[in-house]
């Protein structure tokens, strides 16, 4: 019996632990050896240090970083209403909200990033409407800028934003803020001592995922930022494919990735241990 | 009634700025004119005509069907037979398969892209359809694990033992009781993988060969270049057949369940479920 159990969880483990090791986890261990690779083909951690040397890359790195903290803000300030509209909402009102929110996810990114350029190019349908209307004389320049970019990835990204602030206020007892109020508080002071904090698991789970997928979003800058935003997954793409300097763009990948862990821990290290501390650990 | 107008209204704005480039783009690819404009100028056929003259365009399409319909088949097969041992069995290193299983997704894909790209090349299969293939079923294997699970998560193995008992073979017993009870899961799960590798961009684009390039990523490389009706006419196409690949599964299968599913999750699954939805179909 034991050795029938074993050889079915041989069986039937074995060939999505062959794809992974096979298509993941060999292939990162390489890379990351790659990425400690000189010109010489010998060890040396030169390609992280150049992040540091060369300002044009540190430079590149921060963009990055602004344009994903305006994601995670423009998302939080358009998703945060959504969410609590949902919350308020009745079961069939909320499944159509979920199902509207979630259906652009259905189609590929690079379409909806076209669907953005007909709308905000210099002939798109904004700049159109507000020149007709001669509240502008000249185009304005909503594309291939870092505002573009934020456009489209707050696009991209603010349904993860929306469903990870609502799951976190559907838990909350309705009585409370009924009680807040009774008590005499006001709904906005009812909104900031209640809701909010119990909502912040939802707040920082959203803001943390928007935030990662930001920083390694590679579709959107590429199609709506052009060759003026260069952040870092485009140069990381362009040492690989273009100029073939597979052990930097490795590490351009790898110090990207590493960078994006480090924020991130920071981040939810600095809220949870503060004085919202229990709303976590229940 | 009333506290519900201002959130309604930022609601609604915020959902039709999610599904405005599905609005424009539709109207645009109808435009009589060589360019890009608003309003459409005059209606014309003309962008569709024009797709049956790109034959790169057509044969990425049916490149991406294909690709995506065999990753449907093997990541399904793939997965379920994972979930199913992560699921009846308790035995050591568990915990680790099922980490490992759901871990392609904590990575972007751009790494997962660069990472099979170095390594294929060293074992001469980077440019080929099987390398394609093989990163994505990875990316797509998460997302079947975790539906099959959800879909194991209710079910009955006294079912099973019934038909032990009344004398069935394993086989049969597997055949006829367990697959049907899964068939939702599984059937979620073809869907799921199969929309995962039709959509994926940043994967697919370190690991295509120059001639055969998937769909999305035809149109990203043409988009860079030229901006014209072109790409909204073949927009338009993918929109309305996702549509109704969409409608069609959603009458035959138990979509809604398996949506309630993974929109509803226990707590400790709820940090991965979002994490699926993203970097999944999402693939930017």
């Amino acid at each position: 019996m034991t050795m029938n159990k074993r050889l079915s969880i041989l069986l039937l483990t074995a060939p999505s632990m062959v794809v992974l090791l096979g298509v993941f986890l060999l292939p990162m261990l390489l890379m990351l050896l790659l990425s400690f690779q000189n010109d010489e083909q010998a060890f040396s951690v030169e390609n992280y240090l150049l992040f540091a040397k060369d300002p044009y890359y540190a430079e590149i790195m921060w963009r990055t970083i602004r344009v994903s903290l305006w994601t995670v803000l423009c998302s939080l300030v358009l998703g945060f209403p959504v969410a609590m509209f949902m919350a308020q909402a009745t079961g069939k009102m909320r499944g159509i909200v979920t199902m509207l929110i979630l259906a652009p996810h259905l189609i590929s990114v690079v379409i909806r990033n076209f669907g953005w350029v007909v709308v905000l190019g210099e002939k798109g349908w904004i700049n159109e409407v507000l020149l007709a209307l001669g509240l502008i004389k000249e185009p304005l320049r909503l594309l291939y800028n870092e505002l573009g970019v934020v456009i489209g990835l707050t696009d991209s990204f603010i349904a993860y934003m929306v469903l990870a602030i609502a799951t976190s206020l559907y838990a909350i007892d309705p009585s409370l803020s009924k009680a807040a109020s009774i008590l005499g508080a006001s709904r906005v002071r009812t909104f900031f001592t209640v809701t909010l904090p119990l909502s912040l698991p939802g707040l920082v789970a959203g803001t943390t995922l928007v935030f990662s997928l930001s920083m390694s979003a590679f579709v959107t800058p590429a199609l709506m930022g052009g060759t003026s935003v260069k952040v870092m997954p485009v140069i990381a793409y362009e040492q690989i494919m273009a100029t073939l300097n597979w052990p930097l763009g490795a590490a351009l990948a790898f110090l990207l990735l590493g960078s994006t862990i480090l924020l991130v821990t920071l981040y939810t290290r600095l809220i949870e241990t503060k004085r919202y501390k229990e709303v976590f650990s229940s | 009634m009333t506290k519900l107008k201002p959130l309604g209204l930022i609601t609604f704005f915020v959902l039709i700025l999610v599904n405005l480039p599905f609005l424009v783009i539709i109207p645009s690819s109808f435009t009589a004119a060589g360019y890009l404009s608003f309003p459409p100028e005059g209606f014309s056929w003309q962008w569709y005509t024009m797709i049956l003259e790109r034959p790169e365009f057509i044969e990425s399409f049916w490149f991406s069907i294909k690709l995506a319909a065999i990753t449907a088949v093997l990541a399904t097969l793939i997965g379920t037979l994972a979930a199913m041992a992560l699921h009846r069995y308790k035995f050591r290193g568990k915990g680790i398969i099922n980490g490992l299983l759901l871990s392609p997704l904590t990575v972007p894909s751009l790494i997962i892209g660069i990472a099979a790209l170095l390594f294929f090349t060293r074992i001469g299969i980077a440019g080929t359809f099987t390398g394609l293939l093989l990163a994505h079923i990875l990316i797509s294997i998460p997302y079947v694990v975790r539906l099959v699970l959800t879909g194991l998560s209710t079910f009955d193995y006294t079912l099973e033992k019934a038909g032990y008992m009344l004398g069935a073979r394993p086989l049969r017993v597997f055949w006829d009781i367990t697959l049907p009870l899964l068939r939702p899961a599984i059937v979620s799960g073809m869907i799921f993988s199969f929309l995962t590798s039709f959509d994926n961009v940043t994967v697919s684009l370190f690991l295509v060969a120059p001639d055969t390039t998937t769909l999305p990523l035809a149109i990203f490389t043409y988009m860079q270049e030229t901006l014209d009706p072109l790409v909204a006419s073949i927009s338009s196409v993918v929109i309305l057949l996702s549509l109704l690949f969409i409608v069609i599964l959603e009458r035959c299968t138990d979509w809604n369940g398996c949506l309630d599913s993974i929109l509803n999750p226990t707590k400790e699954e709820a940090q991965w479920t979002f994490t699926y939805y993203c970097n999944s179909i999402n693939s930017n």
